[in-house]
């Protein structure tokens, strides 16, 4: 149940940036002034930290579809929920934190 | 020292308004929610209302929601549900009788649409069908022939109650014993039910609620998943 919604909620989420990434990149068509002022607005400390939770949601969203997709083709059906915890949990905030941290300290903190 | 833990039961319809009944039930040795109730019953209550059978996790019909999870009442023991406050409510998805007794005809009706009854290729047949010891009928029914129809997977899953027109786990893994059998003649009809764009097995989502919450332990999100697999390899699993 918490791997089910988990994948709905962060797809949704995914959604809602994909839009904002398209958006922000059709900026290109009316050239470069117009382009390079939509992307100042992400270099604020706060978008930095909405882009390390961007990478957090695709981090889980992507694991754990792996996760479905092996499920899907019967492989490790009996091992599922060590499969979300393990790899997809586990994994995923390793991932996550080798990231994280370094986008925190350069593009937050501006060490 | 007595310990007591509170028995609330939901009430349909409700007396007084007061949508659940609250009781103080006295913990007794091994007491499972089905004895809880019983208690309440008989020291409270009597007009409480809620089913129960074989009292062994046999018959399946004690099946109710006990803190928000699908399960047997009297294979459910109080102290494992670490929790002061035990709630008894009907098992989602099913038109609710009385109190905590739910109909199980949305269930059935799935059940009857795979064709469940076994009906033979051939007719009468001189001698025995051989199943071979490697087959995978052999090695698989085992695992997913004890269902005792109580209900509770089909209260479980999330689609169920989004679309009464699916046809649920348990429907599903019985059709799977069926499709598995070689000496099955119903395979092209049963076929067409499960493929279903629908309401087939397309509309399960692998969130595992099901087997979560079977009181036999039979793997039914793998069921589905095999079927899945067959359907997209025509031929593979069954011959029609």
């Amino acid at each position: 149940m918490v791997a089910w919604t988990l994948q709905r909620v962060t797809g949704l989420l995914l959604l809602f940036y994909l839009f904002l990434h398209i958006h922000t990149i059709s900026k290109l068509s009316q050239g470069p002034a117009a382009f390079n002022e939509a992307m100042a607005t992400f270099h604020s400390p706060l978008f930095k930290l909405l882009e390390i939770a961007l990478l957090g949601t695709v981090v889980l969203h992507a694991l754990n579809g792996i996760r479905i997709t092996l499920v899907d083709l019967g492989v490790g059906v009996q091992k599922q929920r060590q499969l979300f915890w393990i790899v997809t949990v586990g994994v995923g905030v390793l991932v996550f934190l080798a990231g994280a941290i370094p986008m925190f300290i350069f593009a937050v903190l501006k060490v | 020292m007595e310990l007591n833990i509170t028995l609330r039961v939901a009430r349909h319809p409700a007396p007084q308004g007061q949508a659940f009944s609250e009781f103080r039930v006295t913990l007794e040795d091994r007491m499972t929610v089905l004895d809880a109730l019983f208690q309440a019953h008989r020291k409270r209550d009597g007009s409480l209302g809620f089913r129960c059978s074989c009292r062994v996790g046999m018959c399946g019909t004690c099946a109710v929601y006990v803190n928000r999870i699908p399960r047997l009442a009297c294979s459910t023991l109080v102290k494992n549900l670490k929790s002061e406050i035990v709630t008894v409510e009907p098992l989602p998805h099913y038109p609710i009788i009385k109190d905590v007794a739910v109909s199980l005809a949305p269930f059935f009706d799935q059940w009857r649409r795979v064709r469940p009854a076994f009906r033979p290729k051939k007719g009468d047949m001189p001698g025995l069908a051989l199943i071979r010891k490697d087959s995978k009928f052999r090695q698989l029914a085992p695992t997913k022939r004890d269902c005792i129809t109580c209900g509770a997977c089909y209260a479980a899953c999330s689609f169920t109650g989004m679309n009464a027109q699916y046809l649920g786990p348990a429907a599903i893994n019985k059709a799977f014993l069926r499709v598995l059998d070689p000496r099955d003649g119903d395979g092209e009809e049963r076929t067409k039910i499960l493929d279903d764009s629908l309401n087939g097995v397309w509309r399960c989502h692998t969130q595992f609620n099901c087997t979560a919450v079977c009181p036999r332990g039979i793997d039914l999100t793998d069921s589905i998943v095999r079927i899945k697999r067959a359907l997209l390899r025509p031929g593979r699993l069954f011959k029609a």
